[in-house]
């Protein structure tokens, strides 16, 4: 007897489950990926920061879908097979393209890299460690000539990979006003006690225009200190 | 066969029904759920009564005893449910602060536009139908109702920037075309200048209300006229002093730069005129300590400072003493502590000998510096210290409030710290961790090492669910116009500047008289932090001076962003002079998880994109 309850209950509970299949939506299967890039080069930007929006047409009241930047340049984003409005937004160490939308059909897999247009860039990083003191070397170029002057350029230190001007350990700012833009910059620093015992650190150079809130970065680099 | 008899009886009773319809009153009566037109425009009674229910409605960010919110920024942080810790885990959304969504629902029961449309309604309702009413009734209502809409168009345009300006009822005519409903934005100037102008329409309209400090009248208008003007003002000047000053190319967002002067003039002499005016003073009580005096300034309502005020009473009730008062005095195990004030909050009133606020926790060596007493190192303080805020040592409803972390044992050449439960005791007998704490990472008790004192009533019955405490919100009050008279005379140049600064010190403070020689913009600020702490002004504040971002700057390695806290430590060293003092340590809550993070975005909230699908000449905010 009990049992025969038991079976009625297990058949009924049973209906619920099948029941849901007809509810629930389809999760959005295709995935739209890329990088951001100047040149050809990614641009690297703060993570949790600087954001691509996209919008689709056809569906009634507009919403747009935000796309989050990783911290080396790339982004992806998973999506139902259509047609989308990339937009460029404020808030990025790049000029604002709002109204410039990039079109991507998004089919399956999707790859489409984003050309940005940085306010400065930063190459040939390479950073050395002697005697507790980590010296960077690189060269900024400005790429946007108008309205554009450099504010800061700082050099970063921190434990993890995602370090940047909010999330760091440590951070030194370099003299802007003798900065030569285009040519080699050296900025040292001893590194701090809460660091400089760890086996390996990440670092990073960040550059500030005065045209926007955000930095634009050089890619995090590994380097060891034992 | 039985049928039969329920039809004929079905047909008595409907006969009977058709034939009461004869009778025209029988159909023709007045509702009784309802109160149509005719009654509600020509009583001025009922009218009065909407008028309270707009007064009700009035719009704040962490205003009005908002406990939660104002654990958002940097004078506090969240000490109570852990369920609620987010507040001391996120950084400032793109919507954060957004005070326009785009229809009435229960989560937004009082979004702008539905309070400003019901004020429209009613000014056009009684310009036609209240036809019994004397035209100095008149008056008064229609000032009324146009201060609290100039007071909601405040709360948009400080929040979202320019927005649409609408002052009379949209009415859809049914024509399948919508675009006469659609109003784009206003400039962002154009709102300002539509608060000073209102409120100078209105200013000598209040025949009734002059002495009422509960219902809008002239130096109510004027305040805010004072409020507004600075705001629009420091806006005016402090968004042109950025790299990249934020705005729109239709003006929706940023005012030119060459307004500053005349809207720093016209606060000036809005709050001039409320200055002058015999109805204020400065809460000043002889004889009563002053930290007692600057917290009595809120609980006593016959204070004389208050300009206009949210009143509660029995049946309509506030729960801020349930949530913040301190944990010993709590009534039941889930209230209290909720908001710990800041160690940056307390470190930023200075010393009665002009010095700056920062504790002196240790020496220029990296040594601790013992205080016999654990009150000690709060000696000598800006009053409004002990009025804003329940630090170790201080009393709370005439008792001793038992505030210890723990203690700090010596052993082997150093401090060991050890700590306990609440209220437990040391090894030695005497007490480990106070009553009060603070513990770190535990709820309902401080994190931080304080507890606040502001509007947390006196009276215990106060604390007790569910009859809770009826003190009022001051939404404006003279202190604060000091303050706007401050900075709008430093702004324009005025050597009356430090008066007034000066003043408030003196009789709030207790400092001596002329205090500051000197006034910086920095001075201004901080004064600005510590006199209106907790009363809904620091993000407005930070916002227009354009500084949020760099104080609020999402670093963990940055003071300011980070909620830090004070917990003081009972020594144990037997046979030692230092043993039974007191030491200090600086300490990052742990439930304080990311340092508040406000971006360029963030001066302005996003439009909710349901807004601009609904209205495609809304122009979003920059950014976003």
């Amino acid at each position: 007897m009990k049992m025969k309850f038991f079976l009625t209950q297990i058949a009924v509970a049973s209906l619920f489950f099948l029941g849901c299949k007809h509810d629930n939506y389809e999760a959005p299967g295709s995935i739209l990926s890329g990088r951001v890039i100047y040149n050809g080069q990614p641009v690297a930007v703060r993570t949790n920061g600087p954001q691509l929006e996209l919008w689709q047409d056809g569906f009634g009241s507009l919403t747009p879908i935000p796309v989050y930047i990783n911290q080396d340049g790339t982004f992806s984003a998973s999506l139902f097979d259509g047609t989308y409005k990339l937009v460029r937004k404020g808030n990025s160490p790049w000029l604002q393209q709002s109204t410039d939308t990039i079109v991507v059909q998004v089919k399956g897999q999707t790859k489409v890299d984003v050309p940005v247009t940085p306010y400065f860039m930063i190459r040939n990083e390479n950073y050395t460690v002697a005697s507790n003191t980590l010296t960077a070397n690189f060269t900024i170029d400005k790429v946007v000539a108008t309205s554009n002057n450099l504010q800061f350029v700082k050099l970063y230190l921190g434990s993890s990979m995602l370090t940047d001007e909010v999330r760091k350990e440590h951070s030194v700012t370099a003299d802007v006003n003798t900065l030569v833009l285009g040519s080699n910059t050296t900025l040292s620093t001893t590194i701090p006690d809460n660091l400089k015992n760890l086996p390996y650190i990440f670092v990073r150079i960040g550059v500030k225009s005065s045209a926007s809130g955000e930095y634009s970065y050089s890619q995090v680099q590994k380097v060891a200190l034992k | 066969m039985r049928y039969k008899y329920i039809y004929l009886a079905l047909l008595s009773i409907a006969t009977g029904v058709f034939n009461g319809c004869k009778e025209d009153d029988w159909l023709q009566r007045q509702p009784k759920d309802m109160l149509t037109d005719s009654q509600v425009w020509k009583d001025p009674v009922l009218i009065q009564s909407l008028i309270a229910n707009y007064y009700d409605r009035l719009p704040s960010l962490s205003g009005v005893f908002n406990t939660g919110a104002s654990s958002e920024f940097d004078d506090a942080m969240w000490s109570g449910h852990v369920d609620q810790n987010g507040r001391n885990d996120f950084a400032y959304g793109n919507s954060y602060g957004r005070y326009w969504d785009p229809q009435q629902s229960s989560n937004y029961p009082n979004t702008s536009y539905v309070l400003i449309r019901d004020i429209n309604l009613t000014l056009e309702k009684m310009d036609k139908l209240s036809v019994n009413l004397t035209e100095e009734k008149k008056k008064q209502f229609n000032a009324e109702l146009r201060f609290i809409r100039a007071f909601v168009y405040f709360e948009l345009v400080k929040r979202m920037g320019g927005v649409p300006l609408v002052t009379e009822q949209l009415i859809y005519d049914y024509s399948g075309d919508a675009t006469p409903l659609q109003v784009k934005r206003a400039k962002e100037t154009e709102i300002y200048d539509f608060i000073y102008s209102e409120t100078e329409a209105i200013k000598d309209n209040f025949v009734e209300t002059g002495n009422s400090r509960t219902r809008a009248n002239k130096f109510v208008a004027l305040a805010l006229q004072s409020r507004a003007m600075l705001y629009a003002g420091s806006l005016a000047k402090y968004n042109n002093l950025m790299s990249a000053p934020i705005s729109t190319p239709g003006g929706e967002v940023g005012i030119p730069a060459d307004r500053a002067t005349d809207y720093y003039q016209k606060s000036l002499a809005a709050s001039q005129a409320i200055m002058a005016s015999p109805n204020y003073a400065l809460h000043n009580t002889a004889g009563t300590p002053k930290g007692e005096n600057f917290y009595k300034l809120f609980m006593d309502e016959s204070s004389k400072e208050i300009i206009f005020a949210k009143d509660f009473a029995t049946g309509k009730v506030h729960g801020f003493t349930y949530d913040n008062v301190v944990r010993s005095f709590r009534s039941d195990i889930e209230g209290s502590s909720m908001l710990s004030p800041s160690l940056s909050l307390v470190e930023s009133y200075d010393y009665l000998d002009g010095t700056k606020g920062t504790l002196r926790d240790k020496d220029a060596n990296g040594n601790y510096i013992v205080y016999n007493s654990i009150a000690d190192i709060f000696a000598n303080k800006d009053g409004r210290l002990y009025g804003t805020v329940v630090y170790p040592g201080s009393a709370f409803r005439s008792q001793p409030v038992d505030i210890q972390a723990g203690v700090a044992e010596w052993v082997n050449g150093a401090y060991s710290f050890k700590v306990g439960n609440l209220g437990s005791v040391f090894t030695d007998g005497k007490r480990l961790t106070g009553f009060d704490g603070p513990r770190d990472n535990d709820q309902y008790v401080s994190n931080t090492g304080f507890y606040l004192r502001k509007f947390v009533s006196e009276n215990p019955q106060d604390g007790v669910r569910p009859s809770l405490a009826s003190n009022w919100w001051p939404w404006f009050r003279l202190g604060e116009i000091y303050l706007n008279a401050a900075e709008a005379a430093f702004e324009l140049n005025k050597p009356e500047a430090k008066d007034y600064i000066n003043k408030l010190r003196e009789v709030h403070g207790g400092f001596p008289a002329n205090s500051i020689a000197t006034l910086t913009t920095d001075i201004i600020r901080n004064e600005r932090r510590i006199e209106l702490a907790f009363e809904d002004h620091r993000f407005f504040d930070v916002k227009r001076w354009r500084i949020a971002h760099l104080v609020w700057n999402g670093s963990e390695t940055d003071p300011t962003a980070v909620v830090w806290g004070l917990y003081p430590y009972r020594i144990v060293r037997p046979g030692h002079p230092d043993d039974g003092k007191y030491i200090f340590q600086r300490v990052r809550p742990t439930r304080f998880r990311r340092a508040r993070f406000f971006q360029m975005f963030n001066y302005y909230s996003s439009i909710d994109p349901q807004v601009i699908n609904n209205n495609p000449k809304i122009i979003q905010n920059p950014f976003h």
